[in-house]
């Protein structure tokens, strides 16, 4: 593996965003303090909703410095641990949870949050980082041991997979952090070169459990039938009023600090809905810029996971699969094209949990673009040597 | 590296296909979401204009009367707001101002708002508000104060919970006190909160109402609902009105109805005649006090003079009915002083013979000059322009209908017509200042914004009813009535009073019955050999009693009589 300078759009795009989504709660902010005092009686002040945002983007930014600073070596090395930690954190809500804590935080009956005094944290978020480091060093370790597809692989794959699962889907009742697991195990499981037949059947086992999992679940079946025309009125509201928004921006948008949308009539402006206030603020060319933004990131994220060898190849899949699972259910929820699943918009939303791990898995790309590296199960033919050869010059030649 | 590929290709389709998406949210189909947006951001406030105040006179300078106060109506989002705790604050701080039952509040789980609570109080929202109570709004608005709690108030009126004044000046002047409302068309929030985003929003200002300053006489009008209210207290009857106009200049001085009622709690009211005015709403028969009108007519016509004699055989038959007197003496030769100090029918049936010219039958000339007098010159059965609503009562033509003949003999002494005592008044006061009409007046000018007083234009005489001479005559005639007050000292020396008697019968299954009567009595009063400073017209009945212009009104203008004399400072001649 060679060392290089790393790839700069990808911590470019991620503080443009970060820094696009502060302008938007600074704009909205103060809107939503004193909706929130007038229809809740709460007490908000109005830098509250910014002031918040500003120390999410600074722990994010810090995030993302950490990761790219701290070696992937000695984190691969915790990868177990942080599994564990991960289930611990969940498990510890869910008991919360059932013994009815106000340190649990539920809202319609999915508690999702451990709140801890003026914040909270959302395990979720950290369980998706951990499954990532963790599947990645699984599929590396049976591939170099030659036991990657048979049972000794399959049995702690499926087990780390399914407690995920079983945690967000039915303990947490989250279905968008649900539909984001699965994104990023099969996105993982793709590029790790699992044979199509047993991909299939890992999609079709999932599909199984999420016909399941909406049946078990009341709350669920209404959203899909709120997305066929017969559901309840909140949701059918909330993904209405978010096409009114976007609808309403045009081709420019209404401009910054005058969306009307945001003044209460589109539930969580700014948390899951940030993206249909930017649609009316900035409108379809501001959409478009955001939309080439996160492809753009996405599509460098991927390029990086090209050159690498296998383990950090997973690795960049997996946060791959996690931006891009965020960015593409928000998006398609608020513009009516899937059922509404509450899921942040990555670095734009409001809410610090998804916006800080994420920019850890953003920082931890961009260490690992770093390096350049052949997949050590392969031996060296034409193609790897291309990858051996390139110098930083060329990569950057490359992503210019 | 195919499988990574792979990843991009369906990156590259999801984007694609929200690329589209948002291409026709956003330009194709953004016209639609416009005007769907539109429809639920835009809201058309009305901006509510500040009522104008009433005044009364005191000491030649205006009080306020009725005023205004902030009061908060309170509205709840049935859907976020705790039950609970709701109930518990409002019967905590304010439990006198809920209007909503809590459990219609909850039942529709629907409802976004409810009105819960109106007209409280300042301190009260505050401490509302301290509770931080979820889904609560207080909206401001003004609620009229009574200081004078409830005098005068079926001549003030009330303000309904819309806002409009009802009955008397409230609902009479209800477009000068009211002002006139602006608009606020403005993007709004989702709690209806405009906003100042947009280009489009529109403001025309509230024009507020004007303050409104009565002639009434604060002072005078307390003391006499006072006496009102006791005389009702000793009396079989208990309702009573009293008018009371300085006879130079037609104003308006007390217009009390007894019992009152309490404005601010309106609605309480069981009994919905008492929100009306007595002196100006109500048209009814004032009886023998006509007899002043139609001897007017015929002193002024040279028919007849208070020395006039005629035989009083009690009764008068006319188109085959006889008409009786209701007292039964003074039978023979009489003048027709007499006639008026006993208030006998057939003087004034009499009256109108000689009107016509006959003496011993009613004439189409005689019908036709009483009608002229009556309508024409006193303004009877029409509406005499005072600045309030009133009934215009009711006169029959001369020569329209049949039984005209007996319709005349019965309107000389004040039945078939219908009258209010704001026009008996008014006629009556031309008869005793000198002959000059001065149309009621009840508002004195205005308060300006500034604060300033600014007075009504003096109204001048409309017309001239009848001669000084006749008004002299007349004057004397009716002072001439009151010989007994006066040898039992209830008029004391000194002073020149005046007054005439009237018992209407009611009317039951069509027909006039001496079971129900209104008792009433119209009086000038002033200094001896000065012309009168006061009229007042006192009425007095109840369903179901006779009750008389003699027995029971007479008393009660003396009682009130001797108020105007306490309050006027007047001092006897002499």
């Amino acid at each position: 593996m060679r060392k290089h300078r790393s790839n700069p759009i990808i911590a470019i795009l991620t503080f443009l965003l970060l820094g696009i989504g502060l302008i938007v709660i600074y704009t909205i902010g103060a809107q939503r303090a004193n909706f929130m005092n007038s229809a809740y009686g709460t007490d908000y002040d109005q830098n509250f909703f910014f002031i918040h945002q500003l120390i999410s983007v600074g722990l994010a930014v810090f995030a993302f410095i950490f990761a790219f600073k701290f070696p992937y070596a000695k984190l691969r090395a915790l990868s177990k641990i942080l599994m564990i930690l991960a289930f611990a954190a969940c498990g510890i809500l869910a008991l919360l949870a059932l013994a009815g804590s106000s340190l649990a935080s539920c809202q319609l009956g999915a508690c999702r949050w451990i709140s801890l005094g003026s914040f909270s944290i959302q395990p979720a978020e950290f369980l998706k980082l951990a499954l990532i480091l963790y599947l990645a060093g699984l599929v590396s370790q049976h591939k170099e041991a030659g036991t990657f597809e048979t049972k000794d692989f399959w049995v702690p794959f499926g087990v780390a997979s399914a407690v995920s699962l079983f945690f967000v889907v039915f303990l947490q009742k989250d279905l968008g952090t649900g539909v984001c697991l699965i994104a990023i195990i099969l996105a993982m499981l793709v590029v790790s070169g699992a044979k199509l037949r047993n991909l299939v059947a890992v999609f079709v086992i999932i599909l199984a459990g999420g016909v399941m999992s909406i049946l078990v679940s009341p709350h669920r079946l209404e959203r899909l039938m709120t997305f066929s025309g017969e559901g309840d009125a909140s949701s059918s509201y909330h993904i209405d009023n978010a096409m009114m928004a976007i609808g309403t921006g045009g081709l420019f948008g209404v401009g910054v600090g005058n969306s009307v949308q945001a003044t209460g009539y589109l539930p969580e402006s700014i948390n899951d809905s940030v993206f249909a206030v930017m649609g009316e603020t900035f409108g379809f060319v501001g959409l478009m810029a955001i939309l080439a933004a996160f492809t753009v990131l996405l599509l460098q994220i991927l390029k990086v996971a090209g050159g690498l060898p296998l383990e950090e190849s997973l690795v960049v899949a997996g946060v791959f699969a996690w931006v891009a699972a965020h960015v593409v259910v928000n998006i398609a929820a608020m513009t009516g094209l899937i059922p509404l699943t509450g899921i942040t918009l990555p670095l734009l939303s409001f809410g610090g949990t998804s916006m800080i791990f994420i920019s850890y898995g953003l920082g931890l790309v961009s260490q690992l673009s770093c390096y350049t590296g052949r997949r050590k199960e392969k031996d060296e033919g034409i193609s790897s040597r291309r990858g051996v050869g390139r110098t930083h010059y060329a990569s950057r030649r490359r992503s210019a | 590296m195919s499988r990574i590929k792979l990843l991009r290709y369906g990156l590259l389709v999801a984007i694609g296909i929200i690329a589209v998406r948002l291409f026709v949210i956003q330009i194709f189909q953004h016209d639609e979401w416009t005007e769907r947006a539109n429809a639920e951001h835009i809201s058309q406030n009305t901006i509510i204009a500040k009522r104008g105040e009433i005044y009364m006179m005191e000491n030649d300078q205006p009080v306020e009367v009725v005023l205004n106060k902030a009061a908060w109506t309170v509205v709840v989002d049935p859907q976020v707001t705790n039950r609970e705790e709701v109930e518990k604050a409002f019967s905590e701080i304010a439990p006198d101002k809920v209007v909503a039952k809590w459990d219609d509040v909850f039942k529709d789980k629907t409802r976004r708002y409810y009105v819960v609570a109106r007209g409280v109080e300042r301190e009260q929202v505050k401490k509302l508000k301290e509770k931080k109570l979820a889904g609560v709004w207080y909206q401001e608005g003004n609620e009229r104060v009574y200081p004078e709690g409830d005098m005068a108030s079926a001549l003030l009126g009330f303000v309904n919970a819309e806002g409009k004044g009802q009955y008397g000046v409230e609902g009479s002047l209800n477009d000068t006190l009211g002002g006139t409302n602006g608009l606020l068309k403005t993007i709004t929030d989702v709690n209806n909160v405009a906003l100042s985003i947009g280009d489009d929003n529109v403001r025309i200002p509230a024009k507020d109402g004007k303050n409104v300053v009565l002639t009434i006489d604060r002072v005078l009008q307390k003391k006499i609902e006072k006496k009102l209210a006791e005389y009702l207290s000793t009396s079989k009857a208990n309702h009573a009105s009293a008018l009371v106009m300085d006879p130079r200049n037609g104003k308006i001085l007390t217009m009390a109805t007894i019992p009152n009622y309490d404005p601010a709690n309106y609605a309480k009211v069981e009994d919905g005649n008492l929100f009306l005015n007595q002196a100006s709403d109500v048209a009814y028969e004032p009886a023998s006090i006509c007899k002043t009108f139609t001897f007017a007519a015929a002193i002024e016509e040279g028919a007849m003079t208070p020395e006039t004699t005629y035989n009083n055989t009690g009764e008068i038959t006319v188109d085959g009915w006889p008409i009786k007197n209701a007292h039964s003496g003074e039978l023979g030769v009489i003048s027709m002083q007499t006639a008026l100090n006993y208030s006998l029918n057939t003087g004034s049936m009499t009256a109108l013979m000689l009107l016509g010219g006959s003496d011993s039958e009613i004439t189409k000339t005689g019908r036709e000059k009483l009608f002229d007098y009556y309508y024409n010159h006193f303004g009877l059965g029409q509406a005499t322009g005072y600045e309030l609503n009133e009934s215009t009562g009711l006169i029959q033509e001369p020569n329209k209908g049949y039984g005209l003949n007996s319709r005349y003999a019965n309107m000389t002494f004040g039945q078939n017509i219908s009258l209010t005592p704001l026009q008996v008044a008014a006629a009556f006061s031309s008869l005793i200042n000198g002959g000059e009409y001065y149309a009621p007046t009840i508002v004195a000018g205005e308060i300006t914004k500034e604060g300033k007083f600014v007075k009504a234009d003096e109204k001048k005489a409309v017309r001239r009813t009848v001669t000084e001479k006749t008004s002299d005559t007349m004057r004397a005639m009716i002072w001439g009535t009151r010989g007994l007050q006066r040898l039992y000292g209830i008029d004391k020396p000194g002073y020149y009073i005046g007054g005439k008697t009237g018992t209407a019968q009611g009317i039951k299954d069509g027909a006039y019955t001496f079971d129900e009567t209104t008792g009433s009595y119209i009086g000038f009063g002033g200094r001896e050999g000065e012309l009168p400073e006061y009229v007042i017209m006192v009425k007095i009945w109840e369903g179901g009693q006779t009750l008389e212009g003699t027995a029971d009104a007479l008393p009660l203008f003396n009682l009130l009589s001797d108020v105007a004399i306490d309050h006027f400072k007047i001092k006897p001649k002499g």
